[in-house]
């Protein structure tokens, strides 16, 4: 029997993983996709190589490549981007870690505080999770971002919109700023040279600008997995858990199982309470059952795999929120075309942001010309000049909100892919009962039925609505501000990369799935550490770094409540990942 | 009265039945297909049917992707949009479509059948060229595409997502413009000038109730919008594939060494430089010259 067996190693499970094992739990860390083990031989940085959402090798589907890649039933015009493997979509992330909005935890008594999702808040408050934000920003590190040719123009920009910058890492109100994120900085010759001979680790360390975020990072040449530049946590705490043994006292390594898709979690009566008891896995390769039992559960597979892993599982679902309340940040997409170069396609994908509490966030996305493509090509309002879809929205941007087409997108990409800033909302996003997961009537896979994700557009809240029409506008004074000559914006259909609170936690049991400690209602020792935990749509803000806190948070709990152990984030330091320790461990196991 | 109306007026009617048809389909997943004559076909004129759809689907995609991004090719010209650089057809992106239609979707037989069979009812009046003729086989149930269709649901075959795709866009571009079914080329989707295809994707997108609304309407949760809920994520995700597919490296990636092996067509238009790929000289430092915050 293990100690405790973590259900995905995405952006959040390794973090259980690696706090419980560093105390010397004994942690089995199962992934359904792949390890990509060798970056350099695996991965090209190309758009449809890296993205293919049937054989891409950052999809969401076994190892193999040459099997089919997993559906995933969405009944409606939609884009959903999940990604399998060790590091689940952080391999594909920006990278970018603000913190949450004080007005969405319990407790905040801002002049402000009606203006957020007062139904559905965290049920502590922010200074709660404070501590556990500045471990995680300790340990990936997180710093302050430079700038590139697009972040210039970006700030250029928003100097014009009569806000300050802001320059803490909690955001108290209107503002802008560089990116906080987990991307080392660029040192020796990073940033500076285009000489792959000087592009080679140590000669180039950290970040160095090769603008394929999204194709996954394994910058610069020949560097140690610890040491990548983008530490999704493949490159972060995975090595940590891994490696456990070899930087803290007590360590025990984690155990870590790739390709293997849980299929069933199982339940028992443990001190008289029905309990989580242990999981069953299939190997993908081979199709090989396995079970193992332990003694925490934690669930972590994703806001849209968690509850499918929990309805395929039989588990109680009392309340019916099981998948409920799915809030996406209701993204849109605004871009401005400029007559000079802006580095569309260069340098980490986005290094500037502006925050607005009660309403959401913008910041800029850089991007290839095939996502470039795909973004102004996907839309709720038709396509320009020609059909509307009911919507065909107006405002400061140029013409009606719909789709670029034929003509128009590509007399846009022929004047550069360059030439384009792109800004996209981060809505405040309300919770909705309706928007959710359920399981789906199309043919099951061999995991058991697939997930149906339901996202209503058009029923989305009036406060959603406002905040993302507030964001729209500001996005367009932004962009002009900055010297755009046109600009678009595409009114986009649900893209939905900002995956949350499908299992959520609350302060009311009549709406929520987890308590105020991550642990399920109806199971007790099952916990939930993954974006779809979160209570709401966090205000906005990128949300990797807020589950990563909570995870960590989590797993003192699990620690002090089924292990006996004291808390140790208030009183200890933690190792920040990148620790030589960690890479020299890393090298003698040969990952 | 043209001579394309009476088809048109009998394929309005019987498209009304296609959501009950399709809701039908899946509790009775062996439901008759419309339109079927119910015998067997020679096996020698499946052999001619086979091609002949497949020219028509690959018409189809060839103007679909075109819609996307138009080239110097005939598709596009014949949608009114020519251009003097290359555009999805030198990209490739048909190809890209049909494997990505047919490998992500898992399209049921409970679902594709009686969806191709009604569409197929609707497109009885649409010409498509057999070449069998020179044989001496009687041809006169197979030589339109809705016939062409039906013989092969009669004889079981399987059709995959593409060719339903296909068959609903040529359907669509029979009620933007009747005229479409006659003409050069094999598709009347082909035969659409862009706004005519346009409109056609305003009623895809649209949920238009004759076409796919009523599917819902007696299936319980979780069957709820599954069929319109698939046309509506299709209809979406044509222009995005397609558009995806022309401006990325896909049709001149080498897997073997992971590496381009000529400049892609969506670069050459987009001016996209990807340099040595590792690395870029574009650091332009810290704003205001901050390197950390404050708590």
């Amino acid at each position: 029997m293990r100690d405790v067996i973590v259900i995905g190693a995405g952006g959040c499970g390794p973090v259980v993983a690696k706090e419980l094992a560093a105390h010397g739990l004994d942690v089995l860390l199962l992934e359904g996709g792949p390890r990509h083990a060798n970056p350099r031989q695996e991965w090209s940085l190309l758009e449809n190589d890296a993205s293919h959402l049937l054989n891409g090798y950052l999809r969401a589907g076994p190892q193999d490549r040459s099997k089919p890649a997993w559906y995933r039933e969405l009944p409606q015009n939609s884009f959903l981007w999940q990604v399998a493997g060790v590091g689940g979509t952080t391999q594909h992330y920006f990278g970018n870690c603000p913190r949450a909005y004080p007005g969405v935890f319990s407790g905040y008594a801002g002049a402000d505080r009606g203006n957020y999702d007062v139904g559905h808040l965290f049920p502590f408050g922010y200074s709660d999770l404070v501590p556990y934000y500045e471990w995680v920003e300790a340990t990936l590190p997180v710093s302050t971002a430079p700038m590139g040719t697009k972040e210039t123009v970006y700030f250029r920009g928003c100097e014009t919109l009569g806000i300050p910058v802001q320059t803490t890492k909690t955001t108290k109100g209107p503002s802008y700023r560089p990116q906080e994120n987990a991307i080392l900085p660029p040192g020796g010759h990073a940033g500076l040279t285009t000489d792959r001979s000087k592009l080679v680790f140590p000669l180039s360390t950290g970040c160095t600008f090769c603008g394929h975020c999204i194709q996954g990072c394994m910058q610069p040449i020949s560097v140690p997995r610890n040491l990548t530049a983008r530490r999704s946590t493949d490159n972060s705490y995975v090595p940590m858990g891994l490696t456990a043994n070899a930087w803290s006292p007590q360590g025990k390594a984690v155990t870590l199982v790739t390709d293997s898709m849980v299929t069933k979690i199982h339940t028992g009566l443990v001190d008289g309470r029905l309990s989580a008891t242990g999981v069953t896995w299939r190997d993908n390769g081979t199709g090989e059952q396995h079970r193992e039992d332990a003694r925490v559960v934690v669930l972590a597979g994703g806001a849209v795999e968690s509850p499918r892993l929990w309805l395929n599982s039989g588990l109680p679902n009392p309340n019916d929120w099981v998948g409920r309340g799915f809030t996406d940040h209701y993204l849109d997409l605004v871009c401005g075309v400029f007559d000079d170069e802006v580095g569309n396609s260069k340098g980490p994908h986005s290094s500037a942001r502006c925050d607005f509490p009660g309403y959401g966030a913008l910041q800029n996305v850089g991007i290839g010309p095939a996502i470039q493509a795909l973004a102004m090509t996907s839309s709720d309002s038709g396509i320009r000049g020609q059909y509307t879809n009911g919507r065909g929205l107006t405002g400061n941007w140029d013409g009606a909100t719909g789709r670029l087409a034929a003509t128009e997108l590509k007399d846009v990409l022929l004047h550069g892919v360059d030439r384009i800033l792109n800004v996209v909302t981060l809505t405040d996003d309300d919770v909705r009962p309706d928007n959710r997961i359920t399981l789906s009537a199309m043919p099951a896979d061999e995991n058991g039925p697939v997930p149906k994700v339901r996202m209503d557009q058009r029923g989305r809240s009036t406060r959603s609505v406002r905040n993302r029409e507030f964001l729209a506008r500001k996005a367009v004074d932004l962009l002009r501000g900055a010297g755009a000559k046109k600009v678009y914006r595409m009114d986009l259909a649900p893209l939905m990369m900002h995956v949350h609170s499908t299992m959520r936690m609350g302060v009311s049991e009549t709406n929520s799935v987890l308590d105020a400690n991550a642990e399920s209602r109806a199971v007790k020792r099952l916990f939930v550490a993954d974006n779809s935990a979160l209570p709401n749509s966090i205000g906005g803000p990128n949300p990797t770094l807020t589950s990563q806190a909570l995870a960590t948070r989590t797993a003192e709990k699990i620690f002090r409540n089924y292990f006996g152990g004291d808390p140790w984030v208030t009183t200890g330091a933690p190792v920040v990942s990148t620790d030589q320790r960690i890479t020299r461990r890393m090298a003698e196991l040969g990952l | 009265m043209t001579e394309a109306e009476p088809n048109r007026r009998a394929f309005l009617t019987r498209m009304g039945l296609f959501g009950v048809l399709a809701g039908a389909a899946v509790a009775v997943p062996v439901a008759a297909h419309a339109g079927s004559s119910g015998g067997t076909v020679p096996s020698l004129v499946l052999d001619l049917v086979r091609p002949a759809l497949n020219t028509v689907s690959r018409q189809t995609y060839n103007a679909l992707t075109v819609f996307a991004v138009p080239g110097q090719d005939e598709y596009s010209t014949r949608q009114g949009t020519p251009r003097s650089e290359p555009g999805a057809i030198e990209a490739r992106a048909t190809d890209f479509m049909l494997h990505a239609l047919d490998n992500f979707v898992p399209f049921p037989d409970e679902l594709a059948r009686p969806i191709a069979g009604t569409l197929a009812a609707g497109l009885g009046g649409v010409p498509i060229t057999l070449s069998g003729g020179l044989l001496g086989l009687d041809l006169s149930a197979v030589d339109s595409l809705g016939g062409a269709v039906d013989a092969l649901l009669a004889n079981d075959e399987v059709l995959p997502l593409s060719m339903v795709v296909a068959l609903l866009l040529n359907s669509l571009a029979l009620r933007v413009n009747p005229l479409s079914a006659t003409g050069v080329l094999q598709s009347p989707f082909a035969r659409l000038t862009y706004a005519e295809k346009a409109k056609a994707f305003s009623l895809l997108e649209g949920g238009d109730s004759t076409l796919v609304g009523a599917a819902d309407s007696d299936v319980p949760e979780p069957l709820r919008e599954t069929v319109s809920g698939l046309s509506g994520y299709v209809g979406g995700s044509l222009l995005t594939f397609s558009a995806f597919s022309t401006y990325s490296e896909w049709a001149v990636f080498s897997t073997g060494t992971r590496s381009v092996t000529g400049v892609p067509v969506g670069w050459r238009i987009s001016d996209h430089d990807p340099g040595v790929l590792d690395g870029w000289d574009d650091l332009r430092g810290y704003y205001q010259n901050r390197k950390a915050v404050a708590a």
